[in-house]
């Protein structure tokens, strides 16, 4: 009786850690695709959605800040590059981060590292050749999310925060092989 | 009992015990616990290829979109400095030094990392507004409470929850908050009163 049971429970114990590594290797993609799923809703893919200051009652992710505005572009890469363009915004703190499908921060550029200017990346996977003149950034995965950070509190100076958010929209996220 | 169904049932069962372990793991930890300096928790290596599938999965729950350390740290407090829970029924002082940093904020959360409604709609404090004011301490007290006072600056609501974090942004960090965060000089939480 006992001995029929010898078999079954070393494959049952087997199952356990790679059922749990496989849990832990999973739960990236699976939240990073519900994001760009939450996130692409907002408006298509390959373009910034331009987000208004978090608060509780506009938490498009978890964890938000609400000291930093934010603009989130669901990019794919499968039909060709991608240009994403960060608009420089003066004296304040901006970044552009390009996440991959599994949570992989594929390049964060700021004031820092462009000297000021705004920053111009083209996403792409190997295989396919990025524009001339952009920053390039070699993906892993077809999709992911680009996302704009500036800092601007709307409690301290509406004029300073209005001019901020005019700044940002001009930021722009497109196919490299569209007309624009 | 047939040979296949004992198979059956305790494949599942190890399947049903591993994956419910790791999402048990994921979910009872915070952003990341690598490095502690007194009541702050951190990362060092949030959205980078060499952080494990553990913190990996963690930081997707907690902090999805999180940066990497040079852009910014994130640090995380669930106990005052005496090792307490937060309370949000009751009021603390987060007393510090001006960070070595582009900027810095103070943010509270509950649950995994949600903001907490509140009559005043405030949800953090940091340099942000200090900088704008044209006044910039280097030393810095921030309340955090359930009852709102007139003078808003430098307060956080908690919304009388009974559970919440604070999570410290500190962005483009120098010194010990990027080389060594474990003996960064980073503020006291201090319980003043409870309701």
């Amino acid at each position: 009786m006992t001995r029929r049971w010898i078999g079954p429970l070393i494959a049952g114990a087997v199952m356990v850690p790679l059922a749990w590594q496989a849990t832990l290797l999973a739960t990236p993609y699976a939240l990073m695709a519900a994001a760009m799923q939450k996130i692409g809703s907002g408006g298509p893919v390959n373009s910034f959605a331009f987000g208004a200051p978090a608060t509780a009652a506009n938490q498009p992710i978890v964890r938000p800040s609400p000291d930093l505005l934010y603009a989130s572009c669901v990019f794919d890469v499968s039909g060709g590059p991608v240009i994403v363009e960060a608009q420089a915004v003066p004296d304040t703190y901006w970044s552009i981060s390009i996440f991959d499908a599994r949570t992989d921060v594929a390049a964060v550029r700021s004031a820092r590292d462009t000297g000021g200017a705004s920053a111009k990346l083209a996403l792409f996977r190997a295989g396919q050749r990025p524009p001339v003149g952009y920053d390039p950034v070699r993906l892993n995965h077809d999709k992911g999310i680009a996302l704009i950070r500036v800092l601007a509190d709307p409690r301290i100076d509406k004029s300073a925060f209005d001019a901020i958010d005019r700044a940002r929209r001009t930021s722009s996220c497109r196919p490299a092989n569209s007309a624009n | 009992m047939r040979g296949w169904l004992r198979y059956t049932l305790c494949v599942v069962t190890g399947l049903v015990v591993g994956g419910g372990a790791a999402i048990y793991q994921v979910r009872s930890a915070d952003l990341g616990r690598q490095v502690i300096n007194g009541p702050w928790s951190t990362n060092t290596d949030n959205g980078t290829a060499d952080a494990s599938a553990l913190a990996r999965a963690r930081v997707a729950l907690f902090g999805l979109l999180a940066l990497p350390a040079k852009e910014a740290m994130y640090y995380q407090a669930r106990t005052d400095s005496s090792g307490a829970a937060l309370d949000g029924r009751c009021t603390y002082v987060v007393r510090g030094t001006a960070f070595d940093a582009r900027w810095w904020s103070l943010t509270l959360y509950q649950g995994e990392g949600w903001l907490v409604p509140n009559a005043a709609n405030i949800y953090s404090a940091g340099s942000g507004s200090l900088i704008m004011m044209e006044s910039k301490p280097a030393q810095f007290a921030i309340r955090v409470g359930p009852d709102i006072p007139a003078e808003t600056n430098g307060f956080i609501p908690t919304g009388g929850v009974s559970a919440f974090d604070l999570t410290l942004r500190v962005y483009h960090p120098q010194g010990a908050l990027l080389d060594d965060p474990a003996r960064a000089r980073l503020p006291s939480i201090t319980k003043e009163r409870c309701a």
